[in-house]
């Protein structure tokens, strides 16, 4: 029974312990990490620095689909042959072998011609949450003109100083609230009426206006843009 | 009756070490720090295809014969939900919850993956090659008089090839076989009015008198109709529409009429007769049929009392046109043929035939045209297969152990074949009879063409399309099967088709300007077609019967008192499972019965008068036993049904179909009388007299509503409490 006890409380130690790691995300917006995930290891090694920043490719050649859906989605095994296949100064290099393999086929016929790239996924939330690619970049690039490259990073780090991506942002809720709610200060200017609803994000109730007016919380404090 | 094995301790246990379990995994990796998630890209998309952004095809729903044309959702190449295509006259843009379920069908985990031969008692999975050389194998040497393909409905494309290769091999022996379709009425209907399925007007009707036709739940094209009786109840110029429902069991559309009556069982004839009489418009024969329906001896003989008939008779006569429907109630009698004669008379006296009544179009292909199925067909293949005259069965789309009476020996009979084959989704139990089981596309991989039985508005042919890639490798199109069976014989004529697809295409582009394609090209016109979904057609007509000869309405006495089987057994055909094909799609099984809102189980329906009577209280197990056996269910109080009958829904007591339908309830089918209606040879459903008693056990109902139940496993869920005893000021 004392066991029990013992376990009982060091379970809600270590969630307690897990959930306030969460609250206390760093608050920045920055692309530099916060932190290093482990490093998943991946089918090919893909560099992302030489695509980057050596060749000042954006982002969203390869992830086409972040600015057209919720997803950025992994780019399709034809838009690297796309490329590869008049690059003829790597073609023979070791990684972009193994690329070529996945679309002619190995020759052991292990893998059969066109198998779709088995990446290993990185950036993961859980399912009841709905983050949407393409609204961050219809902010971020289209209306507020920052380059793709910061704007990607304030989720995904610098992913131009690394091969393969690496998660150093927590994603977590508190995570993103720390964002939220300094880019959208719960004013009184339009919005949905905050009251004494949970219209914020739990953690720091909205302050009033000040200038009487109603407390009022923009489009993304609102539970449901997330949790739908 | 859910016997899971696992109590409600166990659980709350596993939920408590479950969410440790989550807190722990808290401090280490998870399966994407671990990298054992993948994610994997497209090797080759097409333009339109984005993550997470949906796709919509056009395809036609297979789950019941009324041919409803969907819509589905696809994303990431998974088909994630169906809706109807508004472009269908039949379902136009809606969709029943049968139909919905339709994606259970195609994820189900319990689908035949591979082909499997018997061996013993167990299946020993094959290659197709072996399969279609066993077949071959087996076919030599036999005539084609001595091989039976048995069939559920099939129509378009399917049973065109289906046709061939029975023509190939000379078997002339094609059991079209539906459990629960209406064989009697249709051919009341052929002999009343000159076709089988005239279209029925209920928007058009001002007063719709109902024999049993459950047209809102499971008759015929309930999605067609449903919206028909919305118009009908705005009725037309502000007068809303009556409905009258005459059953003896409450339905779906009974719980939706303005007067519901309980008849006694089998005497709607009776009804319709005296009613004809209180019109008193009748002249000639007619007149002469009803002079003895006096209001005093249809009372005394349907239990509807005498002012009623009045009245229904006086709205009748006061709103004109009016529509008279005879349902699957009255069809279930041995004197089926006659109670629907006498019904659809009815329509003729009130003028109704040619206004509310109609004429219908049809397929301008008659080889397209649809079987349809009918239970006496199953008699005559019982009967052939218990006289040893078929020594191969095919069997597709029909699970006929399952849906026949034991009395029939079904079981029985197909053990005398030497050779059985089963076109099978599932195990079922009568794939589980069959020597070789070859599995199938769900109908959401599968090619098609559907010509509806009851077309709405137009003549129109549906197509169905795959709406996604198959879930597996192994399985077949139907369509795929009968031409590789077909190129067994024929191979000349069908080398050209390198599967079903490219023979549909072919069939489809060869008659492109009958089917409204003449000044467009075959690219454009086939993708035009395969985006619509549907091809509507100008199609021929058949006048309808001006009037109909009372010669062979003759109803029989009312039945004697019989002491030992007092009471009659109303199968109830629920508007989800039907004949019970769908049992093991689990939404089905766990959405509520619309009138006694009890999920996952059978149950007794009895009248509380009968029930006090009896001591019955809800809940008690109860015996019903019949002349060929017994079933026990849990009794359910019910006012909406006759108290001399009793009621148990069709589809559950599966035997066999995988987890979500093996074991759950009881199986009506079972107990039924092997007595067929004279007219037609169909099996009369309505017929068995059974008797009840109690065994003692009781068990909490599990079910949606009531203040006394209202309980899950003993659990409350929205418990029901009148609005003036809620306080709201103390629940705040």
């Amino acid at each position: 029974m004392h066991r029990f006890i013992h376990l009982s409380v060091l379970l809600m130690g270590l969630f307690s312990a897990t959930c306030s790691y969460g609250a206390d995300a760093p608050q920045s917006a920055q692309m530099t990490p916060d932190s290093s995930w482990p490093l998943v290891e991946q089918p090919i090694e893909f560099p992302h620095n030489r695509h980057a920043k050596d060749m000042q490719i954006d982002c969203m050649y390869c992830h086409t689909y972040a600015r057209r859906s919720a997803v950025a989605g992994i780019p399709p095994l034809k838009k690297c042959i796309g490329c590869h296949q008049s690059i003829e100064s790597v073609r023979e290099t070791p990684r972009i072998k193994k690329l070529f393999e996945y679309w002619e086929g190995s020759a052991d016929g292990k893998i059969a011609a066109k198998t779709p790239m088995p990446w290993k996924k990185v950036h993961d939330l859980p399912d009841f949450v709905r983050f949407n690619h393409e609204r961050h970049i219809k902010r971020f690039i289209e209306q507020q003109n920052r380059p793709t490259q910061e704007a990607c990073g304030y989720c995904h780090g610098d992913v131009k100083e690394l091969t393969v991506a690496r998660r150093s942002k927590a994603l977590s809720m508190g995570w993103c609230a720390s964002c939220h709610e300094k880019d959208h200060p719960v004013t009184a200017a339009g919005g949905v009426s905050a009251g004494d609803q949970a219209y914020w994000y739990g953690f720091n109730k909205p302050v009033s206006s000040g200038s009487g007016g109603e407390v009022k919380a923009q489009g993304p404090n609102d539970c449901w843009h997330c949790h739908k | 009756m859910m016997d899971s094995g696992f109590d409600r301790r166990d659980f709350l246990k596993v939920m408590g070490w479950g969410g440790a379990a989550v807190a722990l995994t808290g401090c280490g990796n998870t399966s994407v720090e671990d990298g054992r998630e993948t994610v994997v890209s497209y090797s080759e998309p097409a333009d339109y295809v984005i993550p997470s952004i949906g796709v919509y095809y056009n395809s036609t729903c297979a789950q019941c014969d009324a041919s409803c044309s969907i819509n589905g959702r696809v994303r990431e190449g998974r088909v994630l939900k169906l809706e109807g295509n508004p472009d269908s006259t039949i379902n136009r843009g809606k969709m029943c919850g049968l139909g919905q379920a339709g994606v259970q069908h195609h994820y189900n985990p319990d689908r035949v993956r591979q082909p499997l031969l018997r061996k013993g008692n167990q299946g020993e999975a094959i290659t197709w090659e072996k399969a279609y050389a066993l077949i071959a194998e087996k076919m030599k040497g036999v005539s084609g008089s001595e091989v039976a393909f048995l069939s559920g409905s099939v129509s378009g494309h399917l049973k065109v090839l289906l046709g061939n290769y029975l023509d190939s091999i000379g078997c002339k022996n094609h059991f079209v076989y539906e459990a629960i379709a209406p064989g009697v009425v249709r051919a009341a209907n052929k002999k009343s009015y000159g076709v089988e399925m005239p279209r029925f007007s209920i928007n058009k009707a001002k007063v719709v008198l109902s024999f049993g036709a459950d047209f809102l739940g499971s008759w015929v094209s309930p999605v067609h109709f449903s919206q028909q009786y919305a118009e009908f109840r705005k009725g037309v110029n502000g007068q809303r529409g009556v409905l009258i429902q005459v059953e003896p069991k409450m339905t779906l559309t009974g719980a939706n009429a303005d007067r519901w009556l309980a008849i006694r069982p089998g005497t709607e004839g009776v009804l319709a007769l005296g009613i004809i009489n209180a019109l008193g418009v009748a002249k000639g024969d007619v007149a002469e049929l009803v002079k003895d329906y006096d209001r005093a001896r249809v009372s005394n003989e349907t239990g509807v009392p005498a002012g009623q008939i009045d009245k229904i008779a006086a709205l009748l006569k006061l709103r004109s046109p009016s529509l008279v429907l005879a349902g699957s109630a009255a069809e279930g009698y041995v004197h089926g043929s006659q109670n629907a004669a006498a019904i659809n008379l009815l329509n003729h006296v009130l003028g109704n035939v040619g206004k509310t009544v109609e004429i219908t179009e049809s397929v301008p292909f008659p080889q397209m045209a649809p079987a349809t199925g009918s239970t006496a067909a199953l008699k005559s293949l019982s009967d052939g297969l218990a006289a040893g005259k078929f020594k191969v069965l095919f069997s597709y789309a029909a699970n006929p152990v399952y849906t026949s009476p034991s009395a029939m020996k079904v079981r029985e009979s197909m053990g005398k074949a030497g050779f059985k084959v089963a076109f099978a989704h599932y195990l079922d139990e009568t794939a589980l009879e069959a020597d070789l089981v070859l599995p199938l596309d769900s109908a959401l991989e599968d090619w098609g063409t559907h010509v509806p039985e009851y077309l709405a508005t137009c003549a129109q042919i549906n197509i169905q399309q795959p709406l996604m890639e198959k879930l597996h490798p192994e399985t077949r199109g139907m369509g795929d099967i009968l031409l590789a069976l077909l190129k067994q014989n024929r191979a000349d004529e069908y080398k050209g088709y390198e599967d079903y697809y490219a023979y549909m295409r072919n069939a489809l582009l060869k008659n492109k300007s009958a089917l409204g394609g003449a000044k467009i090209d075959d690219e454009t016109f086939w993708n035009e077609t395969l985006s619509r979904g549907i091809i509507k057609l100008e199609g021929p007509t058949t006048n309808l019967a001006s009037k109909t000869s009372v010669a062979g309405i003759n109803l029989p006495e009312a039945a004697e008192e019989n002491a030992d089987y007092p009471m009659q057994l109303i199968p109830a055909v629920s508007a989800s499972l039907r004949d019970g094909r769908h049992t093991n799609q689990p939404w089905l099984q766990e959405s509520p019965d619309p009138l006694t809102t009890i999920v996952w189980d059978s149950w007794v329906e009895i009248h509380p008068k009968k029930a006090a009577e009896m001591h019955i209280v809800e809940g008690d197990i109860i015996e019903v036993t019949s002349r060929n056996g017994s079933i026990k269910a849990q009794a359910y109080l019910f006012p909406g049904i006759h108290p001399e009958a009793v009621s148990i829904p069709l589809g559950r007591g599966h035997e066999a179909m995988g987890r979500y339908a093996k074991g759950f309830g009881v199986n009506p089918f079972q107990i039924m009388d092997a007595v067929y209606d004279k007219g037609t040879g169909e099996l009369a459903m309505n017929e068995t007299r059974v008797k009840i008693s109690k065994t003692g056990q009781r068990v909490i109902v599990v079910k949606d509503e009531g203040a006394v139940g209202g309980k899950q496993m003993g659990k409350k869920i929205a418990v029901r409490v009148s609005t003036d005893e809620v306080d709201l000021s103390e629940e705040v």
